[in-house]
């Protein structure tokens, strides 16, 4: 390949959404050609500054301009609704068989007994997530000798020392920072669950003191900043 | 260089410009003091094989092995001078200063092959590639690919994130993978020897074709453990919210 076509999918390479052959063939290419490194470079800056442009949200009165028009637009009867709704579905022209719409029929209510089922278990089961925001430390029972009790109380050590330094961390970091240590929690929250169904689960008490560990990395990383 | 190639050097080189002028534009109320926006390059020619450890804090990290005795770092960022370098014989550091959390740097490494590797990261993606020394990666939120390597030992560790690795397992060598929230894929030979202890607390473990070689098995509903031809290395995978994968190359 010339330089030109490794340049155009240079682009796509620092997306990272190259096959792996085709990402191989570039690195190679790179480590070599002087030229093309040099526009990866300047293609990494634009990428780089452009992620640091601020969101723009739209003021109150875009919006309020906005719901006017949606309102002015919005049929108000019901029979006009009706109509409206009729008249999007002409226009997408279907063009059904009566056994096509008797299969599109049995389809629909086939996805919604699927999506009832789903809903009822759901409701049944307490969520990951639900568990983790009861977790906090309680439920750290579940780990009792010394040593366990020991990296408990090194986490909330952590955590507290965290906690005072995170003012002064950027918003990104904050969010990674929750994300990460919600989604400790949720783990240890799945363990915990599972280990309640059956204590004798030696898989799920081991992955529950890594999780532990990973949590204790998790603060002891964040108390640098 | 062709006509073509520096009309599309030059676009890049004005779109960078015009870029790094609304971004210098912009006021966030938490950005740190926006120094003129560029880079930190750096080149070193160890006399040995290098340990090279890198502490970044946000953006991405590229790796790549070459054919040549140099070590290049590039960085780029708004503030070049908040990351510092170290050489203490074989040893290169290079890190995002601790007082410096805010800044955002994706660095591109060229290394010789044999380099061993620690990378440290909070969010941004870590790539490898070529690499024959042990690596180590550590990060909270990154996707983590490591390609055609052929390291003795490799580690790596994720809170969230998938895990991607591609490579030969070196006799006597020890791999591990965890990732609390990602999938974790293995493309490995077909002829690989290996112990293998899998665990994966929410969803599957696929074997596919090593299923088969497998012997001295121990299966749950969570985990999978086994040697794979004569064993050998220890493969050491495990995520809480993923699946994991082992891919026949």
């Amino acid at each position: 390949m010339a330089c030109q076509e490794y340049q155009e999918l240079i682009s796509d390479y620092i997306d990272g959404t190259l096959e792996l052959g085709e990402e191989a063939r570039i690195e190679r290419h790179l480590a070599d050609c002087d030229g093309c490194r040099a526009v990866r470079d300047d293609l990494l800056q634009i990428v780089h500054f452009s992620r640091q442009l601020p969101l723009h949200t739209p003021s109150s009165e875009v919006w309020t301009q906005l719901q006017t028009k949606i309102a002015a637009e919005r049929p108000t009867h019901f029979g006009s609704r009706v109509a409206a709704w009729v008249s999007r579905l002409k226009n997408l022209e279907l063009n059904l068989s009566v056994p096509q719409l008797a299969a599109s029929a049995a389809a629909l209510l086939i996805i919604f007994s699927v999506a009832l089922i789903i809903s009822r278990q759901s409701a049944e089961t307490p969520s990951a997530s639900s568990l983790a925001g009861r977790s906090g430390t309680a439920g750290m029972n579940l780990l009792s000798n010394a040593e366990d009790q020991e990296i408990e109380e090194k986490i909330e050590r952590l955590r507290e020392s965290v906690e005072q330094r995170r003012v002064t961390w950027s918003p990104e970091l904050q969010v990674a920072y929750d994300r990460s240590i919600r989604q400790v929690d949720q783990c240890l929250a799945t363990c915990r669950q599972q280990l309640s169904g059956d204590p004798s689960d030696q898989v799920s008490k081991d992955l529950m003191r890594d999780a532990y560990l990973e949590k204790q990395r998790l603060l002891e990383g964040f108390t640098k900043f | 260089m062709s006509k073509s190639r520096q009309g599309f050097g030059d676009a890049c080189r004005a779109a960078t410009a015009a870029l790094s002028v609304a971004a210098l534009g912009a006021s966030a109320p938490y950005a740190p003091a926006v120094e003129r926006p560029g880079r930190f390059e750096r080149s070193y020619t160890p006399r040995g094989a290098a340990h090279f450890t890198l502490s970044n804090v946000s953006g991405d990290i590229t790796v790549t092995a070459w054919g040549r005795r140099t070590v290049s770092v590039l960085a780029i960022t708004e503030s070049p001078a908040a990351i510092e370098d170290r050489v203490v014989g074989t040893d290169i550091l290079v890190s995002v200063k601790q007082a410096a959390p805010t800044i955002r740097a994706d660095f591109r490494i060229y290394v010789p092959a044999n380099t061993s590797l620690s990378l440290k990261n909070v969010l941004g993606k870590i790539n490898v590639s070529g690499v024959t020394g042990d690596i180590v990666v550590t990060s909270f939120e990154s996707e983590v690919r490591l390609q055609d390597v052929q390291a003795a030992s490799v580690e790596v560790r994720v809170t969230t994130g998938d895990i991607y690795f591609d490579g030969q397992l070196r006799e006597g060598g020890a791999y591990s993978f965890q990732s609390m929230k990602g999938d974790i894929d293995l493309n490995l030979p077909g002829g690989a020897a290996f112990n293998l202890a899998a665990r994966a607390l929410s969803e599957k473990i696929n074997l596919g074709e090593f299923a088969k070689g497998l012997t001295g098995v121990t299966k749950g509903a969570k985990m999978v453990s086994g040697n794979h031809l004569a064993g050998g290395p220890r493969l050491t995978v495990t995520t809480y919210d993923g699946r994991i994968v082992l891919h026949k190359k």
